[in-house]
């Protein structure tokens, strides 16, 4: 039976790799959408994903910031109408800026928790509404969301609630058998990571491809041994 | 094609809830919506008639819309008495079978309707074997009365199928007679309809009391744990 997967930051990082890999893997995958604001990264690496993929994927791209809830429920109306039912969803788009407590802008600590824990709020709980029926959903929370750090009081405050939404998740959507798997990345060399640590070199850490992969291995039938917690990425 | 009959109208006098029982939460989920969502997944079910404790439709059309039921939902009013609710609910059916269930029995799934569609009889149940004797007494004066037998004796529980026009005699009998009955399958065979059981399951725990909530929500859990 052919499968559409949703995922969103895919313009890079995590979620572009993501993208990649359920393009090409054996989950019965014939629909991979793209969710991410428009940016010239996007553009590109669509570009290069479409170069790419075999005859039996059809790729989509969602243009919306999943920070604007408005907009982003009337992209999930469209996208549902267009394809039907999303089987994986991956929420992976995320944002910070990590500032000590006394500098924290509120606004900036609400589009933190509008991207981070509202986005994926918003994606699952529209998609319910709509009679949708996940094989898998996956969150992407934040070894931050385990233990709050210094000076990541916004990020670490919003991983922690996508660590215990995807609990309730987990429970409550048992009933349609759903699984719902919450990924903790430890330091992952992405855009975002660059923001919380900017002297880091890159090259020292764990690359995006290598979480792609556990995120593969989660949605396939490994996935359901190893899926029952917090389930923590880090070299 | 067939429609469910849904009973979802007592108003938790046992369950000593603080709302009606319809709304008890198991698992943290109402505990309606589980008949809900699996009458939902099959086919054969085009029409949902339930009803709603006296000033909770609209909590009840909201639970139908949030979790999206597809399968298109009628509402009647609870009557005084479940004879009289279900016939109530009967006025509303438009298929000639009908599964009759209640949202008290959370555990039911989509293979038990289908075990009752698929059935060759009409009228047929799910009935469960008694683990313990059942003595009949006099309770005016605390008088036993005699023996039953265990082997001839079945917990009834549900859901049950029915073919319409023999479910309505079971009930004129029993408007006729001035009988109240507390389940239909031994109604309609005082009537004299042929009325078969098939065995049930022990986990098909009907939530009464408070206790029941917890062991409930424990083997929903844990069935989930096995279908996942």
């Amino acid at each position: 039976m052919s499968k559409t997967a949703l995922i969103t930051g895919a313009s890079k990082g995590i979620g572009l790799e993501t993208a990649h890999r359920l393009a090409a893997s054996d989950l019965d995958i014939t629909t991979v959408i793209l969710m991410a604001r428009q940016s010239d990264d996007f553009d590109a690496n669509y570009a290069a994903l479409e170069a790419e993929v075999g005859d039996g994927v059809t790729l989509v791209r969602s243009i919306v910031d999943v920070g604007d809830r408005d907009a982003l429920i009337v992209a999930i109306g469209e996208l549902y109408e267009a394809h039907g039912t999303i089987h994986y969803l991956v929420n992976n788009a995320g944002y910070t800026n990590p500032v000590p407590i006394h500098q924290v802008d509120f606004a900036d600590f609400e589009r933190t928790m509008a991207v981070n824990v509202y986005a994926p709020f918003t994606l699952v709980q529209e998609l319910l509404h709509l009679g949708n029926r996940f094989d898998v959903i996956v969150n992407i929370a934040s070894t931050a969301g385990i233990n709050g750090r210094s000076g990541w009081l916004t990020y670490s405050a919003s991983k922690a609630a996508v660590i215990n939404m995807s609990e309730v998740m987990r429970d409550e959507l048992k009933i349609y058998g759903t699984r719902v798997v919450c990924l903790s990345p430890g330091r992952t060399a992405t855009a975002l990571r660059r923001v919380l640590a900017p002297e880091e070199d890159p090259s020292t850490i764990m690359q995006p491809q290598h979480v792609a992969q556990v995120i593969e291995t989660m949605l396939g039938p490994t996935g359901q041994y190893v899926d029952q917690q917090n389930v923590i990425v880090r070299q | 094609m067939i429609s469910l009959i849904l009973l979802n109208g007592g108003v938790g006098a046992r369950a000593r809830t603080a709302g009606p029982k319809q709304f008890v939460k198991i698992n943290g989920v109402p505990i309606v919506v589980y008949s809900l969502k699996a009458a939902d997944e099959v086919a054969e079910i085009t029409e949902i008639v339930l009803n709603f404790p006296p000033g909770h439709r609209d909590t009840l059309e909201a639970l139908v819309r949030d979790y999206a039921i597809q399968t298109p939902v009628k509402y009647a009013d609870a009557g005084q008495t479940r004879q009289q609710s279900v016939a109530l609910l009967l006025d509303q059916v438009t298929n000639d079978d009908v599964l009759l269930h209640e949202s008290a029995r959370p555990i039911v799934t989509a293979d038990d309707f289908r075990t009752l569609i698929n059935s060759d009889h009409a009228n047929v149940g799910f009935m469960r074997e008694i683990s313990f004797t059942v003595a009949p007494v006099d309770p005016d004066t605390s008088r036993v009365t005699g023996s039953l037998e265990r082997s001839r004796l079945r917990n009834v529980q549900l859901p049950q199928k029915f073919n319409l026009d023999d479910l309505r005699r079971g009930h004129e009998f029993a408007s006729a007679s001035g009988t109240h009955y507390t389940e239909d399958a031994t109604m309609c065979a005082d009537a004299g309809i042929d009325v078969f059981f098939v065995e049930g399951s022990e986990h098909n725990l009907k939530v009464t009391t408070p206790g029941d909530v917890n062991l409930a929500t424990m083997l929903l859990r844990r069935e989930g744990d096995e279908n996942v």
